[in-house]
């Protein structure tokens, strides 16, 4: 009647007393199976989260968060379910599925939901760090900021009278677990630097928010001379208060637009309408739909125009170091680079496994999560306008009147993403292919995506980009990209 | 639920006590929330998070001191091994910080009693969850059935028990439940409309969520065949949703932390008319129903209301006990010495920069609860047949962004059903069209506030607000016109 327990089943068994993270996620997948579920997949996330902020070299916050907890999906019948809870324990999870799978029974779906077959992988990833945050004495973090502020300060002269600084480190561990064999842990780290400089200058004022961030280590602030950025920015901003000068221009003029400028475009005119989620609806009452749902309409992909033949728009996780950078995506598929429109003709949708299915194709990782607490749904990472072959200079001399756009401030779009706005807070005259002096106060671009795309007539071969936070779906999902890329010309454009 | 463990509040608070902390507040939360989101008239995904959490404020310094050191710290899943484990290690960590310039302590009262919330919780919570799935597909064929072709939205629901002790022994126990409800409808592409539902008590909810579904096919059938917008100066009646977002950007700049940090284009504007004298805004935490109702804040000082804007007159700023002291140090020129600062019962453990998810770093600072507009006298139809000039009829927009928060303009985008009104009757749908604000000049501009108060909270609009339709004189439209 009894049997001796082997050691393989004692270590089983301790396991099952004394699950961490990862064996809870283990067998939360298994739960699911033997519950039903045609599809169960758990994430295990555990995370520190760090953040300093800063108002003119005092600090207001300083503040260290661990956190861990397990987000699980299930499908059951064609219907989803997900949840979370933070509490690491079998009975809790167990409880957890349970309910999961009751909920999506509750549910009727005339079409189910499917997911695309895709290779089940076993893997470990990780960013690339020199110099981790925890070999870095908050001392240290401290001083930097206090520099930076203090840099600011002196640079401007101390027209920029409120300097507030958001220093954040998250370093996250994940582990994926699916029921069709993916395994995969990663170790990400991120630093984010974001400051929102307020100038007055006789009265006028200005107000610059500048996000930059990486996945990496301490030696990113170094290595990219994130402070001379920083200064940089706030000597424009005050040079913009200063001396910008409203300016009526009667006829369309041409643009040229930095790769700050041209990355938000790139990012909401045409990242967002390419996630497959909003074509098909699923952010209806969230983030909207797409005009792809009706541009789809006009034929195959591949052949659909977008824009001049010299349009190339790329999304791209595989970027070492970027913001949006993972090598998995949240469903476990393997990362890459996704030309969304090549050649000026739409090329390829942001999918994940769902959409991937829905589509009859396969998914190109494009499922992110932003927390344990959150379900993996279509995002971004890093989207850019592909580089050409001119200097920016080549750009500027061909334009007899226009101006230089080189940052932004104010900016929307409708939630079909056709009709944006773009107001310039760095902007120049340009005259007889040189840029002026003369500097031009909120010029606004007030265009829709095909004329966009349909007025770009040449792109320089210069990269440049920051970090933006990109929001999607209830509850808000927060996760960060990448907006950047090179200068484009835009020919014929109004501007107000 | 269950979990819910009060002494652990007592023991948090003692071993912070005893670790060395002058000022404790210990807020344990147990959370049992549910969504359903559903699109193309199907329920897309169930979701279900299980939360139980002890925060710990803790600080540190001199009573007379510019700032004192804080720290915030959150234990998942509280037991008390966990709360002698990390609360003396995070009173020790205090001692390495440097001071917050924000931070500048609490008030030592005690309070003994406080004010009765009527309706925070509803019993019914406790079996909505088998019952949620039916009624959002009555909402969908509800909303089909009065013209929608699709249908889209989210359903949130749940329950959350909330437990409070300072380290003065101020606080208490008390629970929620709430059921917030957006319904977009499409009729044909690009013509859409939407409702909310937002509520504590469940007693009426099918009903409310049917009207939704039906309200929202009908704007949206309503708003078909729309034609591209004029630019131009149009008197505008906004719905409650855009008046919520509008005019909750230009309350939210009644705090001294967004007057600091520079988002804010109330600053220095005390005592002077901002608006038309027709608008009269409350903070409200004691409202019936309001979703961030409640009868203390985080300090655990007993809620109050605050006069915001009273007859167009810009009254008060919401404070905790902290930033009303700062506030008083960086205007002692203005402000009356002998007068001791208060707080208005608005301290929240919150969350201050670019923030995520729940699970991000919080702090305390002073927070809006709900914002409760005071009524006029007009129905929406008399406000319509009222109009004689070109006027438009906004239901909802999105996007709202600024070109310069201190100074308050702003543009943002109208999505859903959007009319133009002429010679008092609604005359046809618009769209591609785009307001160009300023905050201050439409409150001023505010020509005549609706008499039926509707509580307005959703993914535009994070302060629950209880608001009229409102018509505001003058404002400009714009689009893109290449």
């Amino acid at each position: 009647m009894y049997q001796l327990l082997n050691i393989d089943d004692v270590f089983t068994l301790l396991k099952v007393f004394f699950m961490d993270g990862k064996s809870l996620s283990d067998h939360a997948v298994g739960y699911g199976g033997e519950k039903g579920a045609q599809y169960s997949e758990a994430r295990f996330v555990s995370s520190v989260d760090e953040n300093y902020i800063a108002r003119n070299g005092k600090f207001l916050s300083i503040q260290e968060k661990p956190s861990k907890g397990i987000g699980i999906r299930v499908l059951v019948d064609g219907c989803m379910s997900f949840g979370s809870t933070d509490r690491l324990n079998k009975k809790a999870v167990e409880n957890l599925i349970d309910s999961l799978i009751r909920s999506a029974r509750q549910t009727r779906r005339e079409e189910p939901i499917r997911l695309s077959e895709e290779k089940a992988v076993q893997t470990r990833w990780k960013s690339t760090v020199k110099l981790p945050f925890e070999d870095v004495s908050d001392e240290k973090k401290r001083d930097f900021i206090k520099d930076l502020d203090q840099t600011v300060k002196e640079e401007t002269g101390g027209a920029i009278k409120n300097r507030i600084v958001f220093l954040n480190t998250k370093k996250e561990d994940k582990y994926l677990v699916t029921s069709d064999g993916s395994r995969i842990n990663s170790n990400l780290s991120y630093i984010s630097i974001l400051t929102m400089m307020n100038a007055d200058v006789k009265g006028k004022k200005e107000q610059r928010l500048l996000g930059l961030g990486s996945t990496s280590g301490w030696e990113w602030l170094s290595k990219k001379n994130i402070k001379k950025r920083i200064v940089k920015e706030a000597k424009k901003l005050v040079k913009a208060v200063r001396i910008a000068k409203k300016v009526e221009f009667e006829k369309p003029i041409d643009v040229v637009v930095s790769g700050d400028v041209s990355g938000i475009m790139a990012h909401e005119n045409v990242g967002h309408p390419s996630e497959a989620d909003r074509i098909m609806g699923r952010e209806g009452a969230q983030a909207g739909e797409s005009f792809y749902r009706d541009l789809m309409n006009e034929g195959e992909m591949g052949k659909i125009k977008m824009g001049n033949e010299n349009v190339s728009i790329i999304d791209d996780p595989t970027m070492r170091g970027s913001p949006g950078h993972y090598l998995y995506d949240d469903e476990g598929v393997k990362a890459r680079k996704r030309y969304l429109v090549k050649d000026g003709y739409l090329n390829e949708l942001l999918l994940n496994r769902e959409y991937a299915h829905e589509f009859g194709t396969s998914s190109n990782a494009a499922s992110r999560s932003n927390s344990y607490s959150r379900e993996p749904i279509v995002r971004m990472s890093n989207t850019y306008f592909e580089p050409g072959e001119h200097t920016k200079e080549e750009l500027i001399e061909d334009v007899e009147k226009g101006i230089l756009m080189n940052s932004f401030t104010e900016w929307n779009i409708d939630d079909r993403r056709f009709h944006s706005k773009y107001v310039g807070l760095e902007a120049y005259l340009i005259k007889d292919g040189e840029v002026t002096d003369k500097m031009i106060k909120r010029p606004v671009l007030e265009l829709t995506t095909k004329s966009i795309l349909n007025s770009i007539d040449a792109v320089s071969k210069d990269y440049v980009s920051r970090m933006a936070a990109c929001g999607k779906s209830d509850p808000m999902q927060p996760v960060p990209v990448s907006v950047g890329g090179p200068h484009l010309r835009m020919r014929d454009i109004e501007v107000r | 639920m269950g979990r819910f463990d009060e002494e652990l509040l007592q023991m948090a608070v003692d071993q912070a006590s005893k670790s060395g902390a002058k000022e404790v507040i210990g807020e344990l939360v147990e959370e049992d929330a549910s969504q359903i989101r559903f699109s193309n008239s199907s329920i897309d995904v169930n979701k279900k998070w299980d939360r139980y959490y002890l925060d710990l404020f803790l600080s540190k310094g001199r009573i007379f001191s510019l700032g004192r050191k804080i720290s915030t710290l959150t234990i998942q899943d509280p037991n008390p091994k966990k709360i002698k484990n990390r609360v003396p290690k995070e009173v020790r960590k205090l001692e390495g910080l440097p001071k917050s310039k924000l931070y500048w302590g609490m008030d030592d009262d005690s309070h003994s009693s406080y004010p009765e919330v009527k309706g925070l919780y509803d019993g019914n919570i406790e079996d909505f969850s088998d019952r949620a799935p039916r009624l959002v597909e009555k909402t969908i064929r509800e909303s089909k059935e009065a013209g929608a072709k699709k249908v889209a939205g989210v359903l949130y629901f749940g329950k959350r028990k909330r437990g409070l002790l300072t380290g003065y022994g101020n606080g208490g126990t008390y629970k929620t439940s709430h059921c917030q409800a957006t319904v977009r409808s499409f009729h044909e592409s690009g013509s859409s409309g939407q409702r909310l539902v937002v509520k504590r008590d469940l007693s009426d909810v099918e009903k409310n969520l049917s009207d939704a579904g039906r309200k929202a096919g009908e704007l949206a059938k309503k708003s078909a065949d729309a034609r591209e917008g004029k630019e131009g100066t149009y008197d505008l009646i906004m719905s409650p949703t855009v008046g919520a977002n509008i005019f909750g950007n230009l309350l939210s700049g009644a705090n001294p932390i967004m007057m600091i940090a520079g988002m804010s284009c109330l600053k220095g504007k005390m005592g002077e008319r901002i608006s038309s004298e027709k608008l009269s805004v409350k903070d409200d935490p004691l409202v019936k129903g309001g979703l961030n109702s409640r009868p203390f804040d985080a300090e655990g000082t007993p809620s109050k209301k605050t006069s915001i804007i009273q007859d167009g007159e810009f009254t008060g700023l919401i404070n905790n006990t902290s930033s009303a002291k700062l506030w008083k140090f960086m205007n002692w020129k203005k402000l009356k010495f002998w007068v001791r600062p208060k707080t208005t019962s608005n301290s929240e453990l919150g969350q201050i920069g670019m923030t995520g998810t729940e699970n991000d770093p919080r702090t305390l600072i002073p927070q809006p609860s709900n914002y409760v507009f005071e009524p006029g006298t007009y129905s929406f139809e008399e406000m319509i047949s009222s109009s004689r000039r070109p006027t438009i009829y906004l239901t909802s927009n999105w996007y709202t962004r600024f070109t310069n928060m201190r100074e308050g303009k702003f543009s943002t985008v109208p999505r859903d059903a959007m009319f133009l009104i002429e010679d008092g009757e609604l005359k046809r749908p618009l769209d591609n069209l785009r307001l160009k604000g300023d905050l201050i000049e439409m409150a001023k501009n505010l020509d005549i506030i609706g008499k039926e108060l509707e509580q307005v909270k959703w993914w535009e609009v994070n302060t629950p607000t209880f608001i009229p339709h409102i018509k505001i004189r003058d404002c400009k439209f714009t689009r893109a016109r290449q």
